[in-house]
């Protein structure tokens, strides 16, 4: 019987003649191998992703933040029926389903055919229409209403969508010019010469609503605005070739 | 049908230095400085002798004692068309666009400061630190122009960001452009129009008709930079032109 208890004082041994302990780390190194792999995979596919487009919409990385006020462009700037988050449809006070009003983007970015930016619209612009229009249930829009002359709750702190590296000096004036004019023989990145012929006005204009969606996408359509195209200047050169806009450095970067 | 690219390549900007009304006052080197978001040349900056100036007013005296007289000339980035600073760039951060002008695009360059070495005029200046302005100074700041982060190389850029919104505007209203609609910083701010700006493609522009005067000069002709910056000599009391030869 020594020789038996002999054994138990020994260690384990397995048929390869290893040590249990070892059997147990092989598994372990072997999850952790595919588990830093996964975790590099994933590191090399969102940076590589990153460079060609947009990142992967993960990590507040969705290019979609949110907003302080919900502010549905979806209302304003389409026409399309309106449906509540949870997919009811929204009624107004005597029970016909409400639709988007269909405003041209300049009536609120006013800026934005003469001037380098769009503009986010002061809060002055809001309440000219929603002192008298606008549902009753709406937090933001009973504010509006009954907001006073002395009492300014300031600014709305809206978060930036869209944003161009420091470097870049991008106008908008001259872009919308050039898009609206449907005398130009143009090609449009991204979209089709149909399109913007479906906006033309009755004086041979295009809206700019139609002209804005070539870099901002579809926004009429978005609850929540979010950048759509990746915006690199990949983007902005093969669309400057395609139309014998200038290429050189300076047009862009000084 | 002109198209957006030709209607911008079709100007060969330029500048024309009338020596004999400089009074060196340097409102121009402040208009500059002031336009351009230049870095703050500070006394310790000034120790280390790299002060930053797009544009420098060169002071030399001339006459014997006690008939001597100051003269001042404006050294700017001369825009040569044949200038030593661009091959020497591994990056092309600097290089002659359609337009005349020798630009330095802030987002390319690395940094090796070559085309410092490279450029007879010293016009060239390096950020060897992050700038930094007082906090009063912040919202002076021209948002139209890029903040020269550190490393990165920097000179006149004939205020491109004044070239870009006159021809842009220009275009929205559909015309053509007028001489002199465009200015740069400095010689918008020169009291005696000294400096004139303008495009050597239009045979009328002040540039065109100033750079065929007798008296036109360039800076260190004899290195064949073919400057763009055109300077007129000044004239003494006797009536000769001084100031070819320096």
């Amino acid at each position: 019987m020594a020789s038996g208890e002999k054994t138990l004082n020994e260690q384990p041994q397995t048929d390869n003649g290893r040590p249990a302990w070892v059997k147990v780390l092989i598994p372990v190194l072997a999850l952790g191998g595919v588990g830093v792999t996964a975790v590099l995979g994933f590191v090399m596919v969102f940076f590589i992703t990153a460079w060609f487009g947009n990142p992967l919409p993960v990590l507040g990385f969705d290019q979609s933040p949110v907003q302080p006020i919900a502010f549905p462009h979806t209302a304003h700037a389409g026409s399309e029926l309106l449906f509540n988050d949870d997919g009811s449809a929204k009624m107004d006070a005597e029970g016909k389903q409400l639709t988007g009003i269909g405003l041209d983007c300049t009536f609120c970015h006013r800026t934005v055919t003469d001037t380098n930016v769009a503009g986010i619209p002061p809060v002055e612009t809001c309440v000219t229409c929603h002192r008298v229009i606008g549902s009753t249930q709406s937090e933001p829009l009973t504010l509006l209403r009954t907001i006073g002359l002395g009492d300014d709750p300031g600014p709305i702190q809206w978060k930036r969508v869209h944003r161009l590296p420091d470097h870049v000096r991008f106008v908008h004036e001259p872009h919308i010019r050039f898009l609206t004019d449907v005398g130009n023989t143009h090609v449009i990145a991204n979209r089709d010469e149909a399109a913007i012929l479906a906006g033309t006005q009755s004086d041979g204009s295009v809206l700019a609503a139609v002209t804005c969606s070539t870099c901002h996408g579809d926004i009429k359509s978005q609850t929540q605005v979010a950048q759509v195209e990746p915006l690199k200047m990949g983007q902005c050169v093969d669309c400057h070739r395609k139309n014998d806009a200038p290429t050189d450095c300076t047009t862009c970067h000084f | 049908m002109v198209t957006a690219a030709e209607r911008v390549s079709s100007h060969k900007w330029g500048m024309a230095v009338d020596v004999d009304r400089c009074t060196g006052c340097q409102a121009c080197v402040m208009a500059c400085q002031t336009e351009n978001n230049i870095p703050l040349s500070t006394e310790d900056i000034y120790r280390q002798k790299r002060t930053f100036a797009w544009i420098r007013i060169e002071r030399y005296w001339y006459g014997d004692f006690p008939n001597v007289k100051a003269r001042f000339i404006p050294i700017m980035c001369q825009h040569c068309e044949n200038a030593p600073c661009e091959p020497v760039c591994p990056v092309f951060a600097t290089y002659h666009n359609t337009e005349g002008m020798n630009v330095q695009i802030y987002n390319r360059c690395v940094g090796t400061r070559y085309c410092g070495a490279g450029c007879p005029y010293n016009v060239r200046f390096f950020n060897y630190w992050e700038p930094v302005w007082p906090s009063t100074l912040r919202n002076q700041l021209n948002p139209d122009v890029t903040i020269r982060s550190r490393g990165i190389m920097e000179k006149c850029s004939f205020c491109v960001q004044r070239i870009r919104r006159g021809v842009r505007e220009a275009a929205q209203e559909d015309r053509d452009l007028v001489d002199g609609e465009i200015q740069t910083a400095c010689t918008d701010a020169c009291p005696t129009n000294a400096l004139v700006f303008g495009d050597f493609n239009d045979d009328n522009s002040r540039v065109s008709i100033m750079s065929h005067d007798d008296r036109k000069y360039t800076h260190l002709d004899s290195l064949n930079t073919e400057p763009n910056v055109v300077y007129l000599a000044q004239i003494d009391a006797t009536g000769g032109a001084i100031g070819e030869h320096e």
